[in-house]
């Protein structure tokens, strides 16, 4: 039975010498002949209207082999006025700055497709595309296919996607004042005074004040104005009276928001699973970089307002908001 | 030898669940159950929805008449806190905090049971919140 052992232990441990000192030849790799592409997508977080998506198409041949043509981008839906194909090839200097060398003429977008025809005699290049979402492609899943020419006949093409354009809505950096823009409307993204607030009643969502009341801290708030008790000193327009849920956040800095380092993305499934039922109609004490989550009085829109800045002095906020009708 | 072995391995097991068992028990939340009876809340704290604390000052802890009083901000939205105990070493909490509690019935406070690390011990802790008025 010993022996039985020490025959398989024997065994395993010629197998295990065998297979680890077996050494693997290294073969310098074989460059890849005729016209080769490559893309990547630069931008990062939700695809919004309004927004550019943000690519770079990378295309070369064999110097011997000839040189680029023309080079084309097709999207499954046509780009708002705005997006193109940059006609310079970059690279990055010593002091880390991209300088862009100019390698075909303008592009020149037809529908769906964009183009630009080399001026240069190049082998490689790489362009950068800029689309720009349009308001028809809102909810819906985009493709884009970039594809290159070289002059010996040869052609390439990449896909990417398909992506997901958002359905929410953005506005940036509304600045709210006390006794003044103090209204906030959702549903317009928009602010009102008091006289424009008349008018539009029945869409005012939250009222900007700012107190400093000894003893107590208050300073920069958003109200719903149904919640007289947190709006000391003012007087609503005729009809504003809606009571808007209210939740804070803090530490939650939207990148296309707050602009900031934060690579933190508010998305529509955010606004899709936040739960605000018991949440206030109030947000008193509210500071810069905080935020915001609201949902309209109907229920229709959820929103997060983040705040960009606040002063004191001028009794100022400056909010910007992401927004999606959930109803 | 085959069955030495087995032997060895069976009397090892079996001295192995022996001590586990009845050293140190758990009960029915998988916490050990230890020889502690220290039974009292150390230290006390109220978040808001945004995770940030409501208290305007640090909370008095009286562990004789087993209250805890603490002040808020005004303002603060009492039906979205989220508490959390600091309690001796091997003590529990019951009931057990899972989520947003709400406060705002500040006639009849929360009142919150720390259990002792040898489950003997049971203390209930009234929690009294003060909202800061307004001037």
């Amino acid at each position: 039975m010993q022996n039985k052992y020490f025959g398989l232990i024997f065994l395993m441990v010629v197998v295990i010498f065998f297979s680890s000192c077996k050494e693997k030849e290294y073969a310098i790799p074989l460059p890849q002949t005729g016209l080769n592409n490559d893309c990547i997508k630069r931008s990062l977080g939700p695809n919004i209207v309004g927004m550019n998506i943000e690519f770079t198409y990378a295309m070369a041949l064999p110097n011997a082999t000839g040189k680029l043509v023309s080079s084309q981008v097709e999207a499954t839906i046509a780009g708002a006025a705005g997006t193109y194909l940059e006609n310079k090839s970059y690279y990055t200097n010593g002091s880390g700055v991209d300088i862009g060398i100019v390698v075909g003429t303008p592009s020149v977008t037809t529908g769906t497709k964009t183009e630009v025809v080399f001026s240069k005699d190049t082998c490689a290049s790489t362009l950068r595309y800029f689309y720009y979402i349009p308001e028809e492609a809102r909810g819906k899943s985009i493709t884009f296919t970039f594809s290159a020419k070289s002059s010996d006949g040869e052609s390439v093409s990449y896909k990417m996607g398909p992506y997901v354009i958002s359905k929410m809505d953005m506005k940036l950096d509304l600045v709210l004042s006390d006794n003044n823009n103090s209204y906030l409307s959702i549903a317009d993204m928009a602010v009102y005074n008091s006289a424009t607030a008349v008018a539009n009643a029945d869409k005012i969502d939250l009222v900007y004040l700012y107190r400093a009341i000894t003893g107590i801290t208050f300073l920069h708030s958003l109200v719903s104005p149904a919640n007289t008790e947190y709006l000391p000193g003012v007087t609503l327009p005729a009809g504003v009276t809606k009571s808007t849920k209210v939740s804070k956040a803090w530490a939650l800095r939207d990148f296309n928001l707050a602009r900031l380092q934060y690579g933190i993305y508010i998305d529509d499934v955010d606004f899709d699973v936040i739960d605000l039922k018991d949440a206030p109609n109030y947000a008193i004490n509210t500071k810069a970089e905080a935020g915001v989550w609201v949902e309209t009085a109907d229920g229709k829109y959820r929103a997060y307002v983040y705040v960009n800045k606040v002063d004191n002095t001028a009794k100022t906020m400056t909010v910007s908001i992401k927004r999606l009708q959930v109803k | 030898m085959k069955k030495y072995f087995i032997t060895s391995f069976a009397i090892l097991l079996v001295a192995f669940v022996f001590v586990r068992c009845n050293k140190f028990p758990i009960d029915e939340d998988g916490l050990l159950i230890t020889s502690r009876a220290q039974c009292y809340v150390s230290n006390f704290e109220l978040l808001g929805s945004d995770f940030q604390t409501v208290r305007t000052q640090a909370p008095v802890i009286d562990t004789t008449a087993l209250t805890i009083n603490t002040i808020v901000f005004y303002g603060t939205d009492l039906k979205n806190l989220y508490p959390q105990f600091s309690l001796v070493t091997d003590a529990k909490l019951d009931p057990k905090i899972v989520g947003k509690v709400d406060f705002s019935d500040l006639a009849n406070p929360k009142k919150y049971t720390v259990i002792s690390g040898n489950r003997q011990v049971k203390k209930t802790y009234t929690v009294y919140i003060t909202v800061q008025p307004k001037p």
